[in-house]
Formats: C-alpha cells, sequence, structure tokens
C-alpha cells in the first residue's frame, strides 16, 4: 500500500496547484444521510437539521458553548429581565410568560418581512394533532400564544421548567406561503408544503443560504441568500453530498470531490483517526465529545443484577480507558454518570470506577457469586452468573465493544452471551416492551443541562397499562432519586440546581443505575484553508453559524 | 476434466481448512474469539500468518472458521433447493396436466420476481414470525438457506422437468410400463439416474450464488451478525477501513472468490463429462 | 392466430402474478417488526409514547393490515399511487429521477457485458485454444463479490491514481460519462460471464452441425461462416438471457449504487422497504416485475420468430 500512497501523494502534488483557485467561493460537504423531506417540523433527522442549519433559523438554539443563546430573538427572556413572568396558568398549575421579540430587519429569501404572524402559524399548525408534527411537548405546555405587534410575541406554559428560555426549536413558517395550504387540510398539509413541492422557492427559506437545487437521494445545493441581514457567508455556493457508505466517503474526500466531511454525520472515530494518520496535515481533524451516551442498560429483575455490588463490580471489571484508548483513538470521554464533563451541570468529584479487577472479585464474592470449577461464577444454589448483552444489530462499533465487554467479562467469571437485533426491534420491542434479559448496550441523546427523568423515575418505566410510555427500560426504582428528578426541572436557581445535580451525580455513580461507558465524539474534517467551524457536541448543528465560516487568507 | 479436477481441489482445500480451523486455534495456542486490543491489524507474523483483524484475532482462523458458516449455508442452500427442485420437476413431467401447469407457473413467476428486493424483504422479516430465535447465528444461517433456497429449487426444477421428460418419453419406457413395471421402480430406475448430471450441475452452481447472495447480506446489513465470522460479515467488517487495512478485506474476499470459482469449475467440469 | 391468443393468455397471468405478488410484498413488509413510528421514536429522542399513538392514528398505522392493503389496492386500481412516506412527494417524483440513474448505469454495464461476453463467446468457439483465457475470465469475473470489486476499483483508480471520480454523478452540466466509467464496469465485469458462457456454449455446439460444414465446403470465409450461418442460430439462448437481464435494468444494483453514491431504483427499493414506505415499495417492485415478465414475453416471441421449431 505503502508505494501506491507515494504514487498519489505526487500525483496529488501535481494536480495541486491546478487545483488551487484564485478565490475559493464554493464548498462541498458530505454526509453519511439524505434529508428526505424539507420541513423542518415532521420527521426530526440529522441531515435535515444539517442542512436546516444553514438555510433556516430557530427563534433560540443552544450555542457551540452549551448556553442557550437568541438566534432570531433579540434578547432570551428571564425572571431578572422581566421577559419571563411566575403566574397562575390557565389549568391552575403554577405557569410562565415568556416575551420574544424578534431582531429587526428579518425576512424571508422573498423580501417578506418575518412577523408574530408566522411564529402563530408554527404554533397552530403544531398545536393541533392532523397536522402530523413530530414530538408535541412543547405544543402541549405552550397554550397561548399573544402576538403583541409585528415583532413581539408572548408564550403562556403551563408548567415552569428552569430551561424555559430555550423553546424547543421553535422556528417561524412562512405563513404567506404555507398558511392556505395548511388551513385547507390540515392532514394533507405534510405533502402539499411547499418545502416539498416548492423546495427551491426562496421564499420559504431565512437563512444565510438558501437551497437552490436538489438531487434526490444525492445531495442539496444551496447559494447565497441574498436577503440575508446578518454577516454575509463567505461561500457563494455550498454542495452538500451524501454517500452512506463511509469507506466511498473517505475515497472522495481523499479523490478531492468533496472539500470536507461534517461531524455531525461522519467518519466513525477509529477510520477518522487511520485516516489522519494516512494523510498528516492534508486535512484539519477536529474530535468534539458530544451529548451522545453510551451505557448499558440493566434489567434490575435480574436475580444478580438488581444487586448494586454486582453492577459495581461489572463496572470495575471493565477496563473503559482502554476500550476508549484502542478502539476510538482515545477520542472519547470516559462517562463516570449521565452529565457530560462539558455540561455546565457536571460535578468534577463524581465517583469513578475505575479497572480493578482484585476488587471487582473481592465485591462479586462478597455478593455470594464463588468461581465455579469451568472459571463462570455461581451462587449457592448453583446458578451461573450469566448475563445476556444486546445491542442494535448492524452498528460496526458496538458489536466492536460488545465483544470486547464479553471478553473483559469473562476474565472477571461472568458468562456474556451476545445477542443482537436490528434498530426497528431492539429499540419499538425489545426495549421498550422491557423484554432484554440482561444488558442492552445503546446510546442516549440528550440537550445541555437535561434532567434524565424519562429515563430514570419510576414512573417511567414502561407498562402495558400505560401504553408502554416511559424509558426507564430497565426499571430501575429509587425513591430518593425520585424526588430529586421532580424537583430539579422546577428549580429556577442556577446555584441550587448546581447542587441538586451533583447530588444526582452522586446517587448515579453510587447506585450504578445504568452502566456507564463514554460520551460519543463526532470527527470533523476540513480542509486545511477552511476556518471558523464551531463543532457543538449537541442537537443543534454547527451550520446554525454557517456565517462565520471563512476562507483562510 | 482438468476443470473439474481444479474445482474440487479448490474446493477440497477450503473444505479441508475449515474443518481444521479448531486444531490450527490449538497448534497456533490462540482463541480466534478472543479479542486482543493491544494487536489491532498485526501485519502477518509466525503466531499469525496472515495477520489480526479489527480486534486483534487471528485472521487465519476466523477465515477458516468463515469457510464453515460460509460452506455451510452454501451447502445446505444448495442441497435443499436440489432436494425440492428435483422432487418439483420429476412429479411435474411425471404427473404432467394441472400439477405441471402449477409447478411451472409458480417457477415462471419466481424467476420473474426481482430476487435481491424480495431477499431484503425476506432478510427482514422478524425471525420470531416463523419461530426462530432472534440475534442467534445459527438462526440467521437458518433464515438466510430458507430464503436462498425459496428462489434457489426453480433453476433446479426446470432442469429436472426437462431431463425427465426426455426419458419419460423413450420408448423402452413405454415398453417397460407396458410390461407392469411399477411407476415407482421406474422413476427410480430410469428417471433419476437420468437426472443426475443436470441436477448436480445445477447444484454446483447453486452453492457459488449462495456465498455471493450471503456476502451481498452482509453488505445490507442483513447478514449472519458477528461474533460469528462468516465471509461476507468479515468483508463487509473491512470494509470501513479499507484503506488502512487493506488486507482485512483481501482475505475474505478472495476466500470468496476461490470458493465460488470452485463450484463454478466444478459445475463445467462436470457439464462437459 | 395462435400467437394472438397466446399473447392475451400471457398477458392475463402477468395481470395475476402481479396481483398475487403486491398482496405478498405488502404482507411481508406487515410482517417486518415494528412500523414507520417506531422507526421515527428510534430518529427523535423527543417523542414520547403518546406521540406515537397520535402519528400511527393519523397515518392509519392503527388499521389492520388487510384493511390497509384493502385501501392502498383500491387506489391503486383508480390510478393513484399515493405519496411515498419518506420523501413526502408523489411516487412518481421520487421514481422517475431513480430509473433515469438505474437505466444509465444498468444499460451501459449490460450492453458492455452483452458485447464483451458475446465476443469472447464467439473467440472461444472459434479458437478452442484461447477457450481457457475466456473460461479464467468468465470464473473470475463472476466470483468476485461486486462490493470488492467496486471498492478494489476505487482505490485503484480513484484514490491512488486519480484517474476517475470515486462516486457520486456529474453536477453542473460536467461529464456525466467520466461517473459512470466505474460503476459500470464494476457490474459489466460481473455480468460479462453469463454472455461468455452461454455464447460459447451455444457456438461450440452450432459450429458441429452438418450444415456449417457445407457452409465452408462451400467456400464461404471464416467470418462469414462465424457471424452469417453460426451466430444467428445461437442467439436464441443469449436472447433469452438478456431478457431475464431487462428485469435489472429497473430494479437497479442497490450494492453498486450504495458503493458509488448514485442513488438508483436498487437503493430506493432497499430504503423503501427497510424505511416502510408500502407505496413507494410496492409501485418499485411491481414496475420491476412488470418489466422482467414483459422482456421475457418479448423474448419467448422473438424467439418463436428466430427459431420456426418453436412455434
Amino acid at each position: 500500500m505503502a508505494p501506491a500512497l507515494r504514487l498519489a501523494a505526487a500525483l496529488l502534488a501535481l494536480a495541486g496547484p491546478a487545483l488551487a483557485q484564485p478565490a475559493r467561493d464554493s464548498l462541498t460537504i458530505g454526509i453519511t444521510q439524505y434529508p428526505s423531506t424539507f420541513h423542518p417540523n415532521i420527521d426530526a433527522m440529522v441531515a435535515k437539521s444539517y442542512v436546516a442549519g444553514f438555510t433556516l433559523r430557530p427563534l433560540t438554539a443552544y450555542a457551540p458553548d452549551w448556553q442557550p443563546t437568541c438566534l432570531f430573538c433579540e434578547t432570551l427572556p428571564t425572571i431578572e429581565n422581566g421577559l419571563a413572568v411566575r403566574e397562575t396558568a390557565a389549568n391552575g398549575r403554577p405557569g410562565l410568560r415568556l416575551t420574544y421579540r424578534l431582531r429587526e430587519g428579518l425576512r424571508w429569501g422573498d423580501g417578506t418581512p418575518i412577523t408574530g404572524e408566522d411564529l402563530r402559524f408554527a404554533w397552530e399548525a403544531g398545536r393541533n394533532d392532523a397536522t402530523g408534527f413530530g414530538a408535541a411537548e412543547f405544543y402541549r405546555s405552550a397554550y397561548e400564544l399573544i402576538v403583541v405587534d409585528a415583532r413581539t410575541i408572548t408564550l403562556r406554559f403551563d408548567k415552569v421548567t428552569f430551561d424555559f428560555a430555550s423553546v424547543g426549536d421553535f422556528k417561524p413558517l412562512p405563513a404567506h406561503v404555507d398558511r392556505a395550504r395548511w388551513e385547507a387540510d390540515p392532514r394533507a398539509y405534510r405533502t402539499r408544503t411547499a418545502y416539498d413541492t416548492e423546495t427551491t422557492n426562496p421564499a420559504i427559506w431565512n437563512g444565510p443560504y438558501r437551497i437552490a437545487a436538489v438531487q434526490p437521494g444525492a445531495g442539496v445545493t444551496l447559494e447565497r441568500n441574498p436577503l440575508w441581514g446578518g454577516a454575509a457567508p463567505a461561500f457563494r455556493r455550498i454542495q452538500i453530498r451524501t454517500v452512506e457508505n463511509t469507506a466511498a466517503l473517505e475515497a472522495q474526500l481523499l479523490a478531492g470531490q468533496i472539500d470536507m466531511i461534517a461531524g455531525e454525520l461522519g467518519l466513525p472515530i477509529d477510520q477518522a483517526a487511520a485516516l489522519q494518520r494516512r494523510t498528516g496535515d492534508r486535512f484539519r481533524f477536529e474530535y468534539h465529545p458530544g451529548l451522545i451516551y453510551e451505557h448499558l442498560d440493566i434489567n434490575h429483575d435480574h436475580p444478580a443484577l438488581g444487586d448494586r455490588r454486582v453492577r459495581q463490580a461489572l463496572l470495575m471489571a471493565l477496563d473503559r480507558a482502554q476500550i476508549v484508548a484502542r478502539l476510538f483513538d482515545g477520542r472519547q470521554p470516559v462517562a463516570h454518570s449521565s452529565v457530560n464533563p462539558l455540561d455546565p451541570m457536571h460535578a468534577e468529584d463524581v465517583r469513578q470506577w475505575p479497572h480493578d479487577p482484585a476488587r471487582a472479585a473481592a465485591l462479586l464474592d462478597e455478593a455470594g457469586w464463588r468461581r465455579g470449577p469451568d472459571g463462570i461464577r455461581r451462587n449457592a444454589a448453583g446458578d451461573r452468573l450469566s448475563i445476556e448483552l444486546m445491542t442494535t444489530a448492524g452498528n460496526r462499533s458496538r458489536e466492536q465493544v460488545q465483544q470486547v465487554l464479553q471478553a473483559q467479562w469473562r476474565a472477571a467469571g461472568i458468562e456474556t452471551r451476545i445477542r443482537n437485533e436490528p434498530p426497528r426491534v431492539f429499540f419499538a420491542e425489545t426495549l421498550s416492551r422491557r423484554r432484554f434479559q440482561g444488558a442492552a448496550l445503546f446510546a442516549w441523546i440528550s440537550a445541555p443541562e437535561s434532567v434524565p427523568r424519562t429515563t430514570l423515575h419510576s414512573d417511567e418505566i414502561p407498562r402495558a397499562e400505560r401504553n408502554w410510555s416511559g424509558q426507564n427500560f430497565g426499571g430501575y426504582r429509587n425513591p430518593e432519586l425520585d424526588a430529586l428528578l421532580e424537583a430539579l426541572p422546577e428549580e429556577l436557581d442556577p446555584d441550587e440546581r448546581r447542587q441538586m445535580f451533583a447530588r444526582l451525580q452522586a446517587i448515579y455513580s453510587r447506585e450504578l443505575p445504568v452502566l456507564p461507558l463514554w460520551f460519543r465524539s463526532d470527527a470533523h474534517i476540513w480542509p486545511t484553508w477552511l476556518e471558523g467551524v464551531r463543532p457543538t457536541g449537541h442537537l443543534n448543528p454547527s451550520t446554525l453559524w454557517a456565517e462565520e465560516w471563512r476562507v483562510r487568507p | 476434466m482438468t476443470r473439474l479436477r481444479l474445482g474440487l481441489l479448490l474446493l477440497g482445500l477450503l473444505a479441508g481448512g475449515a474443518l481444521a480451523a479448531p486444531l490450527l486455534g490449538l497448534w497456533l495456542g490462540h482463541d480466534s474469539g478472543a479479542p486482543d486490543l493491544f494487536n489491532r491489524y498485526a501485519a502477518p507474523s509466525a503466531a499469525h500468518p496472515l495477520g489480526t483483524d479489527d480486534l486483534g484475532r487471528d485472521l487465519l482462523t476466523r477465515l477458516l472458521e468463515g469457510a464453515r458458516v460460509s460452506l455451510a449455508v452454501g451447502i445446505a442452500t444448495a442441497l435443499a433447493a436440489a432436494l425440492i427442485g428435483t422432487a418439483a420437476g420429476i412429479l411435474a413431467a411425471w404427473r404432467g396436466g394441472f400439477v405441471e401447469a402449477l409447478i411451472m407457473r409458480l417457477a415462471d413467476g419466481l424467476l420473474a420476481l426481482p430476487a435481491l428486493p424480495l431477499l431484503v424483504v425476506l432478510a427482514a422479516v422478524d425471525p420470531a414470525v416463523i419461530g426462530l430465535p432472534r440475534g442467534e447465528a445459527v438462526s440467521d444461517m437458518a433464515r438466510i438457506i430458507i430464503i436462498l433456497t425459496l428462489f434457489g429449487w426453480v433453476g433446479v426444477a426446470r432442469l429436472a422437468r426437462a431431463a425427465a421428460l426426455s426419458v419419460l418419453a423413450r420408448d423402452h419406457i413405454r415398453a417397460a410400463r407396458a410390461l407392469g413395471v411399477t411407476e415407482a421402480r421406474l422413476l427410480r430406475r430410469h428417471v433419476l439416474p437420468a437426472l443426475a448430471a443436470p441436477v448436480s450441475v445445477a447444484t454446483a452452481l447453486a452453492v457459488a450464488g449462495a456465498i455471493l447472495a450471503e456476502s451481498t447480506l452482509s453488505f445490507l446489513g442483513l447478514g449472519i451478525a458477528p461474533p460469528a465470522p462468516s465471509w461476507g460479515n468479515m468483508l463487509a467488517n473491512a470494509q470501513e477501513l479499507v484503506f488502512s487495512a487493506p488486507m482485512a478485506a483481501v482475505w475474505p474476499g478472495l476466500a470468496i472468490l476461490a470458493a465460488v470459482a470452485g463450484c463454478t469449475l466444478v459445475a463445467d467440469g462436470l457439464r462437459a463429462r | 392466430m395462435a400467437g394472438a391468443a397466446l399473447i392475451l393468455r400471457r398477458l392475463a397471468q402477468i395481470a395475476i402474478t402481479l396481483a398475487i405478488l403486491s398482496f405478498a410484498a405488502y404482507m411481508l413488509i406487515g410482517l417486518m417488526p415494528g412500523d414507520p413510528i417506531d422507526l421515527a421514536l428510534i430518529g427523535d429522542p423527543r417523542l414520547t409514547a403518546g406521540d406515537a399513538a397520535r402519528l400511527r392514528a393519523l397515518h392509519g398505522l392503527d388499521q389492520p393490515l388487510l384493511a390497509r392493503y384493502a385501501a392502498w389496492a383500491a387506489s391503486v386500481l383508480r390510478g393513484e399511487f399515493g405519496y411515498s412516506r419518506l420523501f413526502a412527494v408523489p411516487v412518481a417524483d421520487v421514481l422517475w429521477p431513480a430509473l433515469r440513474s438505474s437505466l444509465a448505469l444498468l444499460g451501459g454495464a449490460l450492453a458492455i457485458a452483452a458485447t464483451g461476453g458475446v465476443a469472447l463467446g464467439v473467440l472461444a468457439a472459434a479458437r478452442p485454444r484461447s477457450a481457457g483465457f475466456v473460461d479464467a475470465i468468465a470464473v473470475i469475473g463472476q466470483a468476485m463479490p461486486s462490493f470488492w470489486l467496486g471498492i478494489l476499483l476505487i482505490i485503484l483508480f480513484a484514490v491512488t491514481l486519480g484517474w476517475l471520480p470515486a462516486g457520486g454523478s456529474a453536477e453542473d452540466g460536467g461529464s456525466a460519462l467520466r461517473f459512470l466509467v466505474l460503476p459500470v464496469a464494476t457490474l459489466a465485469i460481473a455480468n460479462v460471464a453469463a454472455y461468455a458462457r452461454h455464447t460459447a456454449a451455444a457456438m461450440t455446439a452450432t459450429l458441429t452441425e452438418p450444415w456449417i460444414r457445407t457452409a465452408r465446403a462451400k467456400g464461404a470465409s471464416r467470418t462469414r461462416v462465424l457471424w452469417r450461418h453460426a451466430f444467428p442460430n445461437a442467439a436464441v439462448p443469449i436472447l433469452t438471457l438478456a431478457a431475464l437481464d431487462a428485469g435489472a435494468l429497473v430494479s437497479g444494483a442497490v450494492v453498486t449504487e450504495t458503493l458509488f453514491a448514485r442513488p438508483g431504483m436498487g437503493k430506493l427499493i432497499f430504503d423503501a422497504i427497510m424505511g416502510n414506505d408500502y407505496n413507494l415499495a410496492l409501485v418499485a417492485l411491481l414496475l420491476v416485475a412488470l418489466v422482467t415478465m414483459l422482456a421475457t414475453l418479448a423474448a419467448d416471441l422473438a424467439q418463436r420468430a428466430l427459431d420456426p421449431r418453436l412455434a
């Protein structure tokens, strides 16, 4: 391979000067998913939010520093600045009244000003069940929207949460284009919206770029939006190409067909690190840790796993630092609880469980699981310490990890049986109906400062009578934690909240309701001449700040 | 004849390797399933004649164990297809009339269907629906064998029917019938032997087709799930790092190439006889 | 006269097969675990079980499978193919671009495979000493898994030599041909073997016929005997093979399309099935089956015309 690579390098060096244009005004980005629809509120998917970051802006977002920030509003409402007011909601519960003022000079791509009516349309469409928007929690709790003047709205909520200012990803929808279509038949809006029937209509886009052309399944062409009021973006044209196969994506990067690979939908860490070792400084690499939390959900009804000592031993039998170092090039932070080290609420003194086979063995002995003749531990009744370990079939990285876990547990005298299922069965049936027997390896995606209520509160254990809602798949119960999870969202004082989060992490890391593994990282790969891309690591993509992207002079 | 010998030699080597896989593991002193994170993508050495894979496991041992899975899928599919196809072909030729029309229209219909998309639909069907445990290597294998057989018997059936028809039309068969030889004996003594040649050619080709189909399904994520190795899933796994560790993809690719070429040569050889 | 009756009977058979296929495919997709809303739940962590129930009712997914099939079949019979669930546009709007892409890809590949295969087959039959070489090409071409071959071609021609693009399709009116070379080559290499074998077998058989010897004895040139006398007789099995391949023209090649990032029918059908997009998956499957069966019918009729014994 080496001589061939040298040859390639030589050829590229020859081609280099010809490729270098005096002024770079276009950028080609490779991603691994195609945004199948373009309506921002129907079917959430990462590719769509990545493209929408260039073309549509929400009222607020989490900035790359993980703090909530205004994108289309002037000031984030707080109790202190008077834009947020506590009140009693219509249903008699404590509520909130928030006032947002749109920035001056905001326009749709056809020049129509963006007003409170556009926000009202988005809110009305979201509240109507027939429209079929995805997540409806925001629309349920925001029970009233008042358009105060063309640029000002007031929203009333029937609950109080500390993260009230970041109103989901509530964004204006073009009432002057889409309202009539929606009113004619909300059920058919999904297929009649201009986002999917006239995707290249400038009137429906409001970001620094607008969609100029769509190549179904293959990519999207963006052009500068001349009516964008913010900082002028550097590129005249941005081409986003979908290449689902990551080996093919890497080949296109090496062949010079794409300039960069987006970290949000890019190469696995392992592949990116190998590429970096081979190509040296031909590209710039940044590995950014994010809010995707890989962990093992534990079935607490399992006779052995219900015992805290066994869970602690399981974790100490694993060498997570070594796994991260070897399989992920050391680029993913080992997790000690569900709170990311980059999160403002992360506690520094959280308990860690480093690799310690001796202590793991002692704990297992103490819990009554002693080594049998074949090396597998047994309890007094003679039952083997055997765990079924499941994950999503077809996810190469998880399948790799799983086999390493199996080997490391085997060394500690724990038998692991691997049984994987395709994601659709795994999530839709096995997890949500609590049909997994031992441990399940998968990830949670969260927002900064998110309270893990749906995954840890005992009310959230899925049950048939509750239509299997809730995500506490392991069936963990802890009254102290329940109380904390109920109080936390309503605590508006950040210092108080920090203390409560610290207690949450202390309980979490002692009791180990789930076994933390690590937080996933994104591998961003940029050309050396590009600067200003700020990876976020959360659900708001780096493209929301695309006007800051610059060509290095 | 040389083609037949070459093909048999290739297949014999692969099958011998597959059978010897546990011995090789003992001799090299390691267990193919145990990951060794300090030894990922190691270069060939005395301990690892072909180097190691993405989890530091010995490639040669995995390749030979993969041979067991891949060859088992190929041979089981081919045998099942040969059995069903021969039975259906003889039945059609012997009974004629409505039965023949039914079988042959079914065969034509299956032949006209887009095979790969239907394989995808079938491969994604929940194994629990047909009573197989989910997520076990054995049920993956059973699932793949069943769906490949579903399409594989058609080719054999058409060949078998054609051959059987030509035998049944011969004068000595009519004479035997007139002499009161039973139908069962007729089929056993005269029809079956005449089918041996065409059916064995079709079976050899079916083995090749099943091995290739398994690798395609693995590429699409519908093949045999790890940790059990098959050539298809080894190849699919290796493609992500194909630029950094090309040999991890080259070896299973060559194994498939050798097996499929071996089957094709055997089929050619049998046909030429 | 018999011909017209035959055509009518075959057309009726085709219609019945399509009806059965649509039912079977609908039921099989329904048998896949999880429904579209389950898929959405995986993609969006903020969706709650309540949202799921609401969306299920909205999309009619709470109805029994048979009722949904009946509703689907009724609207198809009215000529309404509905909207693609994945892409939220009418099915035809997604189907046509994919079909064009697949026709270019597979049309090119099969044309090259057929001409190359026929040439190799004739060569093997005419010059027995070259038969071993032709055999080797055929055996190896057929035995390589297509994504393995595709990756090897990409590494060599796109990444190492930099001669050709590694995938994708032309934009801005650039030359579409450059983008087609590697994927077409991948598919052509895999398909050339079948044509070479069938041609070689048929030609070898024909060349031993007595009337060929007669033609030679009459002084016809070697080339003339080969192409004018022998080849038309050997063409029947090749035609049958080509007819079977016609289905591939519209069913695409999912592996090659994925590897070279060229969205075509193969990828579309795969995604539609995996995404529980009933409308799209069924229309695409039925289209493929229809084209295959019509091509087979055409091949049968052509065979009758070429070979009077079959009539």
